[in-house]
């Protein structure tokens, strides 16, 4: 699972969801792609099971590309816990998506596997998503 | 590769204000430069320009009124969801001038059964002359074992194109394919590495 060795601070705001993605909105590095539209907040659990989903169903033959990382702590106060009494602890680690990002990139010789293997991705996240191509590639 | 003619206007109100007027007008607000001259700043039609920036380094024919320059696609900066052209960066190039571009790699063939090929480059960067940029590159991977490697230098180029790819950089390579657990371990490396980016 993806999570931060060291971090500057334990605790932190929770991060803004306006706004587009500023970069990161192609594909860079395998034919195709998962592209968030609309903004969320990923946990590195959610990432994980995206993973597992996709490497689980192109087997062999393939490369995965992960282009997103939770490097934002999230925290909760335990249950019944009257207010006050300071922050919660660190529950999550999130990836904070704007609309825009491509997540997840896959390189696979047959695309209705390809396409598969990222809708099987698409239904570990949660946001609506979309499959996108390599511009200046076939088709 | 074909030249598309647009006819484009000369602007006359700049910033977003106005950049976001000609946008509902359905046109594209654009740069052009380039040979030392004063950047003419430009407003192209929306739909004839997205056809014509499909494929990349198409040549374009920008008509202007009392004159006509040729001109190559630098940037192209779209929507991030949307998809539509916000703005182009056009550089204004000259009939029979040498241009650096970056051309599609296109892998054809297939391999020997049971290997995977693994792309490392997408795209090679040539010098060539403006009117005969190639649509794309082609890689012939026909009956090559694994282990074979395709290097930058190997590449066949258009007669008259010569490599600003470093030679020795590696285009392409033939594998045996990695079983899920491998691919599995090689994500979870590449992960760690990731986390200690993230110190």
């Amino acid at each position: 699972m993806l999570i931060p060795r060291r971090v500057k601070h334990r605790k932190q705001h929770h991060p803004s969801r306006s706004g587009a993605a500023k970069g990161g909105t192609a594909v860079t590095f395998g034919e195709w792609g998962l592209q968030a539209i609309e903004p969320a907040y990923v946990t590195n659990r959610q990432i994980e099971a995206a993973r597992i989903a996709m490497t689980r169903h192109i087997k062999r033959g393939g490369k995965v590309w992960i282009n997103i990382y939770p490097d934002r702590p999230l925290t909760k106060k335990p249950a019944e816990t009257r207010m006050g009494s300071g922050k919660g602890s660190p529950e999550w680690w999130i990836a904070n998506i704007k609309p825009g990002r491509v997540m997840f990139e896959l390189s696979f010789p047959n695309e209705k596997v390809a396409r598969e293997a990222l809708t099987r991705a698409m239904h570990k996240l949660p946001m609506k998503c979309r499959i996108v191509r390599r511009e200046g590639g076939e088709g | 590769m074909s030249e598309v003619k647009l006819t484009a206007e000369k602007r006359t109100e700049f910033g977003k204000g106005a950049a976001r007027r000609l946008r509902r007008a359905h046109k594209v607000p654009a740069v052009l430069y380039g040979h030392g001259t004063d950047p003419v700043h430009l407003a192209l039609p929306g739909h004839d320009t997205m056809m014509a920036l499909k494929q990349s380094n198409t040549l374009l024919t920008l008509d202007l009124g009392e004159s006509t320059q040729l001109a190559l696609p630098k940037d192209i900066q779209r929507h991030a969801i949307k998809g539509f052209i916000e703005h182009v960066d056009l550089l204004l190039v000259r009939r029979g001038e040498k241009v650096t571009v970056d051309v599609p790699l296109h892998v054809v063939g297939d391999a020997a059964n049971g290997t995977l090929v693994t792309s490392e480059l997408t795209t090679l960067s040539i010098e060539v002359e403006a009117t005969r940029i190639p649509s794309s590159i082609e890689v012939s991977v026909e009956g090559l074992e694994a282990g074979a490697r395709i290097l930058a230098g190997e590449v066949a180029l258009p007669a008259g194109s010569t490599l600003e790819t470093d030679p020795e950089s590696l285009v392409l390579q033939v594998s045996l394919p990695d079983d899920e657990g491998a691919g599995a371990e090689a994500a979870e490396g590449e992960a760690g590495a990731e986390a200690a980016e993230a110190e």
